[in-house]
């Protein structure tokens, strides 16, 4: 084989390489911009009805309970639930694991799902509660609700791993 | 330069129109090549089969031109066939994720078709508010009205759960602390289900006042499979 043809397989092999590390670039930029987290109607479907959730809390008076998006509100003003005699804050993250956990319970493919309240002003986030459970196997799909309490707004996030239908 | 060396060289020789339209290198002229030039240079020689004057030149079809030639063609062959690989490679990854997005755009098709049933006056609680189901409408078209409605509901069945608290066993309404309401079944087996999370409210009478009480529920609506 002489010297020139060498030189030619040479090149050949440097194209295919080039072209090579070429399409892994694309693949892996491909890949990344691939959302790991999707909006979701069925997630926000759950946040609704978890919002509208009539509770046991009575931060007033009886029988003036609180729903879930009256209760997200009495947590972040640190108000009491009057005729339980726990804050709204306890009270908030006992019954919300309870509630997504048998509305998860429910669902066969869901592998973990994560809720984060918090409050969001000019100046960030801050984190109020947060809870997770499981572990993600699947596609994350996510939805969340802003409720204004005063000046600050409120807001409740939902991820859910592998929900399907 | 060249020309030069073959018009020399077929002075120099006995019949030289044979050495003239010889294919390859005439070993006289090899002789004339330097040795340390590895190729024979000149490409141009005289014809005398052909009506060329003398002195004139022609390009002649080497066989090495014809080797570049198919050398040339075939990389473009391979490149071709490298590159369509690589296309088809990356369609395929294309429509996988059109499939992808075809499947979650009919799911969510399917679960907005829901919520137009759990907005129907039939089962709406507050025509402001969306996905909120009355429990005393419920209870009532859980009675046997399902052979009433079977041209009204354009689905194959529809039930409720109630999913807060959790329940071991279902319990179909009316019952006391029943949990789940079976609102219409025609009867086929045939079918697929889609579900949704709505909110299943009532009035409440409570200490001398009332106020509206909801509950985490769950609407599965049964849809026909056509085979």
């Amino acid at each position: 084989m002489n010297k020139k043809a060498q030189q030619e397989m040479v090149g050949f092999v440097l194209i295919v390489v080039l072209v090579m590390v070429g399409m892994m670039v694309f693949l892996v930029i491909s890949l990344r911009d691939a959302p790991e987290e999707r909006g979701s109607l069925q997630v926000g479907y759950v946040l609704d009805a978890i919002m509208k959730h009539t509770t046991e809390c009575a931060v007033i008076y009886e029988p003036d309970y609180d729903n879930f998006e009256d209760l997200f509100k009495s947590c972040y003003k640190n108000d009491k639930c009057s005729n339980l005699g726990v804050s709204a804050c306890d009270y908030l993250n006992k019954t919300l694991r309870e509630v997504v956990g048998d509305m998860m319970d429910t669902e066969a493919t869901v592998s973990s799902y994560q809720v984060n309240f918090f409050s969001k002003d000019d100046t960030g986030q801050q984190g109020i509660l947060t809870f997770y459970e499981g572990n993600c196997t699947g596609v994350m799909s996510a939805a969340q609700r802003s409720i204004i309490s005063g000046s600050e707004s409120l807001i409740i996030q939902m991820k859910i791993c592998g929900l399907t239908n | 330069m060249g020309i030069k060396h073959e018009q020399s060289l077929t002075t120099s020789k006995k019949g030289t129109s044979a050495l003239a339209v010889t294919k390859g290198r005439p070993r006289a002229v090899r002789n004339l090549i330097p040795k340390h030039r590895k190729t024979w240079f000149p490409r141009k020689r005289y014809d005398e089969s052909t009506n060329l004057k003398e002195g004139t030149c022609r390009k002649t079809w080497f066989p090495r031109g014809q080797m570049k030639i198919q050398q040339m063609a075939f990389m473009i062959v391979a490149v071709f066939f490298f590159f369509a690989l690589v296309g088809l490679f990356f369609l395929n990854i294309q429509l996988k994720d059109i499939k992808g997005g075809s499947a979650q755009l009919q799911k969510e098709q399917a679960i907005s078709s829901l919520k137009v049933i759990a907005d129907m006056p039939e089962l709406n609680y507050d025509s402001s508010e969306t996905m909120t189901v009355d429990e005393d409408k419920i209870r009532v078209m859980s009675g046997n009205f399902s052979a009433d409605y079977d041209l009204f509901w354009p689905v194959a069945s529809i039930g409720i759960y109630k999913i807060y608290p959790a329940f071991n066993a279902v319990k179909k309404c009316p019952a006391s602390n029943c949990n789940f309401y079976e609102i219409y079944d025609n009867g086929q087996t045939n079918v697929k289900t889609y579900s949704t999370y709505v909110s299943i409210c009532k009035k409440v009478k409570e200490l001398g006042s009332i106020y509206d009480k909801c509950e985490v529920g769950k609407l599965v609506v049964g849809v026909n499979i056509n085979e």
